[in-house]
């Protein structure tokens, strides 16, 4: 005889029971804000989540525009440009050689947490950067201060070339000249950081971040939503007028774009392009846009060391073959024609220089004259990226005509980056550059040099005579003098065509017509300190 | 049934070891430098050489995981290369959204698979049937990523203010629920119909009809108990994947969740969170096999007789 | 009568499938254009469905039919490949652990349940990131996470099978291994590795089409069906279409795998 069997209904039962009771017992979305009233509070959106609060490991453009509104450096940039203006330190000055840098700090700029910021503060910022254990991706900015190799191999508990004698003083000994030094500390990296917060949380710190900024961390929920409060102790009083910073985590840029239209987001940082050609078509939308070029520079880098690019002739046909005004098409026109390696905004900027022209005539000669005729075929590498495949693609149907053939290897960013600084590895690759500081040698230097070889010189590209023009120009601190010798570098690094040369890239920001003072800066992320709202629905 | 226990957990933890060798072969025997990936797209070669020689990565292959595995036991899976933050603490950040549409689609799938499977089995060999099979069929063949894409333009058209993706409350639930939940109602169906089925034809289930019973009622009363065994084990295992997070669901509707945390580390090369995540999942399957087959004996004491006699 | 009997699972599952054959072997001719090169140069603004373009071009000017005709030989490749690679192994594996039994099958079959604990799909993912993608790497990938399931089915039904007299007998008569497998436990296991192929196909479409999704598929300009509709989904408000027909596409392919694999288990247990 057969035990009686559960009732079936009362399995099935069980099972939505448990499943439903699974559902709803979670929660669901995050809770309230609990901000007062009338609080004047900037609503923005991303699709992830900010990579990292730490100034120390931050390197994007996301965790930059947080940690600018949390943390304080020396000196800053203009909220629209790229000219140095006091942050902390009110005044500074510099030997006329560029080895001594001595900037005089503020003495009511305080931490989150009531604490006096002092030059300590700024020395502790940039020894954690170059402390091996912090693994900063900073450290090379600040290598060229004195002792800091000493510091680094933990041979000194402090870097020599820093001196602190007071409070509100702190000098930088140089170990070779560096006119762009103080844009250095302009970076993140140097932010001021409290030494005892730091310490406590230790890789932590990032989501317990405590500075002198305009704003202070409230809550921060992991894919879902970051929240800043204004910092009751920031030193330019009355700033900043918000209240908070509200970033909702999740939403992707066709969602941000459709939540901007229904009111619910204050700005956003990247029209979708699906909307971009309709946002320009409509006026009442098309004046809430702001347009930057960015000091970037987007280009196909050809393995000089390869065939067939070890011949020059190959690369300017290359340079003549590729419609970069279809490029822009498919950015929906946001981008410049690039002409050369620097891009506009940078000081420097030759607006003269003459480039390549798509000429598909021309590069079918010059393929002739190097016993190319009948084409060849070869590899582009690139970031398996949605937007940059699409160029490629574009690339890809250009030079079919020409009987070239180019095989598109997407890969991912790691191993992209691993392959392309591997000597004769990859022919070419898709590749950009964004700025750090406005000179041309974080592009010229960066970039082209022979010592980069292996690093950002993919293109394992030399030339004696540009080398002896950068060395030249290095530590040239007369501004004129340096442009001139940058300009006639790159020069011949145009004639020689390292890279095809692509375009600059331009973003459009969009913000609600209540959203005051929101100026973009061609270099860094927005900052928010002036902005503010005016009464609107919500 | 203690020693039946003892072995299961014993097998369940050689499970997981044997998933942290895989996963750590894997992520590091492929030609890809882990410091590139923490050290971002600018680097030197000095910061990077820095930075290795801090993670570690200096070390022999075996001394690495051996320090991977005495972290591992202690609940600690290391730091991510590009937060910097506790694997740990992402993974229990992202785990409640992941949850929360796990088990609404677990619940919808499950109401839909068993009322489509029980009444093809109603209907056994009738038009009914066969039009149930065609559906679950086509149910199972659609690919899980255009379906939301799919609900996505479909609402975005007809509803302006519809949550389209997000994780903000009930209502932003629903389009990823249903995308989650359909195919696998499908296949839960053709289960359950094939499981009831073979209930029909037993013995007990024939004599049962034999004295005049309706199908129906035989059906709740004598197959489905049987059939719904199976199904109680498949859900369980798919309950397991799906709390590991569900990739493609989570990308389309930008779901804050285990696999969009997933797939990002592995866009990333972030390999702790990559070996994290994966690990955690066979947490679970594991975890879970062995509830289900607890739940199993509970619910059939014929297999407890089984294993004890 | 006889009509009625003829349209059964696995009569429509094998018709569908013998379309999509023809399709990918005769692409080049029924393809109204080079699915890559541009054929409405409105770059950045996906054109709609026309008469000239009746699935409408993409956000390169290529006509969106034709990269759909194309498609399916990508598809069709990876698929039966990936199958081909999942049942090679899923098959040697429950053949040897089903026929020697004891240490062989404990090893093996704690060996396929640590790969069922692994999720496929991330496996998957990070092994196609990390070797690079290409057609060998996916569908090599796709096998490689996929045949437990069959190493499960066919062990089981091999035991079954080398309990059988006959083969009892023949083992017993001095028949060395090999020749008990060929002879007697594959032809008998046929049926079901057929049932369980069919069914895998589908699968692999389905992981191959959802990689290529997530941007791991085979490079392009090989039109890939996942791929146009991860390329779509930035338009799905301003162009529906463009991620509508690859999904049609994916869903066709699948469906008519499934019915044929679906169509033969029902024949077989009836």
């Amino acid at each position: 005889m057969m035990r009686r069997r559960l009732g079936p209904a009362r399995i099935a039962l069980l099972l939505h029971v448990l499943a439903i009771a699974f559902a709803f017992g979670c929660g669901g979305g995050p809770p309230p804000l609990n901000l007062p009233p009338h609080a004047m509070v900037i609503r923005l959106a991303d699709a992830d989540d900010v990579p990292t609060l730490d100034p120390a490991a931050g390197y994007d453009t996301v965790s930059w525009t947080f940690e600018q509104a949390i943390f304080d450096t020396l000196v800053r940039y203009g909220d629209g440009n790229i000219e140095l203006e006091p942050d902390i330190a009110t005044a500074w000055e510099s030997s006329p050689d560029a080895t001594t840098f001595t900037f005089h700090l503020r003495a009511d700029a305080r931490f989150s947490d009531g604490r006096t910021v002092t030059s300590e503060d700024f020395r502790y910022g940039i020894e954690r950067v170059l402390n091996p254990a912090t693994r900063s991706r900073g450290m090379e900015y600040y290598r060229g201060i004195a002792g800091a190799a000493d510091f680094a191999a933990h041979r000194n508990p402090h870097v020599s070339g820093i001196d602190t004698p007071d409070n509100s003083t702190i000098v930088f000994h140089l170990g070779a000249p560096d006119p762009i030094f103080a844009h250095k500390l302009a970076m993140p990296f140097a932010s001021a950081i409290p030494r005892d917060v730091a310490e406590k949380w230790g890789d932590d710190f990032s989501r317990h971040v405590v500075g002198s900024g305009a704003f202070m961390l409230r809550e921060w929920i992991g894919g879902q939503r970051l929240v800043l409060v204004r910092n009751p102790y920031y030193f330019a009083k009355p700033l900043p007028h918000l209240d908070a910073i509200v970033e909702s985590v999740g939403v992707n840029q066709e969602l941000q774009w459709l939540r901007f239209d229904a009111g619910q987001i204050d700005a956003v940082v990247d029209i979708p392009p699906a909307e971009f050609p309709y946002v320009m078509k409509t006026p009442a939308l098309r004046k809430l846009t702001l347009a930057k070029t960015t000091v970037t520079t987007r280009y196909l880098g050809m393995n000089c060391q390869m065939w067939p690019f070890t011949d020059v002739r190959v690369r300017r046909a290359l340079s003549c073959a590729i419609d970069r005004h279809k490029l822009i098409a498919i950015l929906n026109g946001r981008g410049v024609v690039a002409r050369g390696v620097m891009p506009p905004n940078l000081p420097g900027y030759d607006p003269d220089l003459e480039g390549y022209d798509y000429d598909p005539a021309k590069a079918r000669a010059l393929l002739e004259q190097a016993h190319l005729a009948r084409g060849f075929e070869f590899e582009i590498w690139m970031r398996a990226d949605q937007t940059i495949l699409m160029l490629a693609q574009s690339i890809q149907q250009d030079l079919a005509p020409l009987g070239i053939r180019a095989r598109l290897k997407p890969v991912a960013w790691g191993p992209f980056l691993e392959a392309i600084r591997q000597p004769r590895t990859v022919q070419s690759f898709m590749q950009g550059w964004e700025a750090d500081f406005p000179d041309p040698e974080n592009f010229l230097g960066a970039l082209i040099s022979r010592a980069q070889w292996g690093s950002n010189n993919d293109s394992f590209y030399s030339n004696p005579e540009v080398e002896q023009l950068l060395a030249q120009a290095e530590p040239v601190a007369d501004l004129k003098k340096r442009y001139a010798l940058y300009d006639q570098a790159e020069k011949i690094v145009v004639a020689d065509a390292p890279w095809v040369f692509l375009y600059y890239p331009v973003t459009y920001i969009i913000r609600q017509p209540w959203v005051h003072d929101y100026v973009i800066n061609p270099m860094r992320p927005t900052r928010f300190e002036h902005v503010w709202l005016s009464p609107h629905p919500d | 049934m203690l020693a039946y226990l003892v072995r299961r957990i014993i097998f369940g933890a050689a499970v997981l070891v044997g998933t942290s060798v895989i996963t750590f072969t894997i992520a590091f025997v492929v030609p890809a430098d882990p410091a590139v990936a923490m050290a971002g797209a600018k680097a030197d070669p000095q910061t990077l050489a820095s930075i290795r020689i801090e993670m570690g990565l200096d070390q022999p292959l075996y001394v690495q995981y051996a320090r991977y595995f005495d972290r591992a036991i202690h609940g600690d899976l290391g730091r991510s290369y590009i937060r910097r933050e506790s694997v740990t603490r992402l993974i229990a950040d992202r785990f409640p959204a992941t949850a929360v549409l796990a088990g609404a689609a677990m619940a919808l799938s499950l109401m839909l698979g068993i009322a489509m499977g029980a009444l093809a089995a109603a209907y056994r060999g009738r038009a009914a049937d066969n039009i149930l099979l065609v559906i679950s069929l086509a149910l199972v063949s659609i690919p899980v990523f255009w379906l939301g894409t799919m609900l996505l333009i479909a609402v975005a058209a007809a509803i302006r203010s519809f949550p389209l993706g997000g994780y903000s409350g009930a209502t932003s639930l629903i389009l990823p629920t249903l995308t989650l939940a359909l195919g696998s109602a499908g296949y839960y169906s053709r289960v359950l119909h094939t499981s009831l089925c073979d209930a029909f034809d037993q013995d007990y289930v024939r004599t049962a009809r034999g004295k005049g019973l309706s199908r129906v009622r035989v059906m709740l009363k004598h197959a489905m108990a049987n059939a719904l065994l199976p199904l109680v084990t498949l859900a369980g295992l798919d309950l397991a994947g799906l709390l590991s997070g569900v990739v493609l669901t989570e990308t389309v509707f930008n779901w804050p969740g285990i696999g969009r945390l997933a797939a990002e580390a592995i866009f990333n090369l972030d390999i702790p969170v990559i070996m994290g995540t994966v690990l955690f999942s066979a947490l679970l399957i594991v975890v879970v096999n062995l509830l289900v087959d607890l739940l199993y004996a509970w619910l059939d004491p014929r297999i407890r007789l089984a294993e004890t006699g | 009568m006889n009509i009625r009997r003829l349209v059964t699972l696995e009569t429509v599952g094998a018709a569908m499938v013998t379309v999509l054959v023809i399709v990918a072997i005769f692409a080049p001719m029924l393809a109204p254009h080079d699915p890559t090169i541009v054929v409405a140069p409105t770059f950045g603004d996906p054109g709609a469905p026309t008469l000239a373009f009746p699935m409408g071009t993409d956000e390169l000017g290529r006509d969106v039919l034709s990269r759909i005709i194309f498609g399916a030989r990508i598809s069709l490749t990876v698929g039966v490949a990936a199958m081909a690679v999942t049942m090679t192994i899923g098959i040697a594996i429950g053949l040897c652990s089903g026929f020697f039994g004891g240490a062989v099958d404990f090893i093996l079959m704690r060996f396929t349940d640590l790969m069922l604990s692994l999720p496929p799909l991330l496996l998957a993912m990070a092994l196609v990131a990390v070797l690079r993608p290409s057609l060998r790497t996916i569908f090599i990938v796709i096998g490689l996470v996929s045949w437990t399931s069959i190493a499960r089915v066919v062990r089981a039904e091999t035991l079954a099978m080398s309990r059988r007299d006959f083969v009892v007998g023949a083992a017993a008569l001095g028949a060395p291994s090999r020749r008990l497998i060929a002879r007697h436990i594959i032809p008998n296991v046929l049926p079901i590795i057929v049932v369980m192929a069919a069914l895998r196909t589908s699968d692999t479409l389905l992981l191959d089409a959802a990689l290529s999704f997530l941007g791991l598929g085979v490079p392009p300009p090989t039109p890939s069906w996942g791929r146009m509709i991860e390329e779509a989904t930035i338009y799905f408000r301003t162009a529906p279409w463009l991620a509508t027909f690859p999904g049609l596409a994916i869903f066709y392919a699948v469906l008519s795998f499934n019915l044929l694999g679906y169509g033969f288990l029902r024949r077989r247990s009836q």
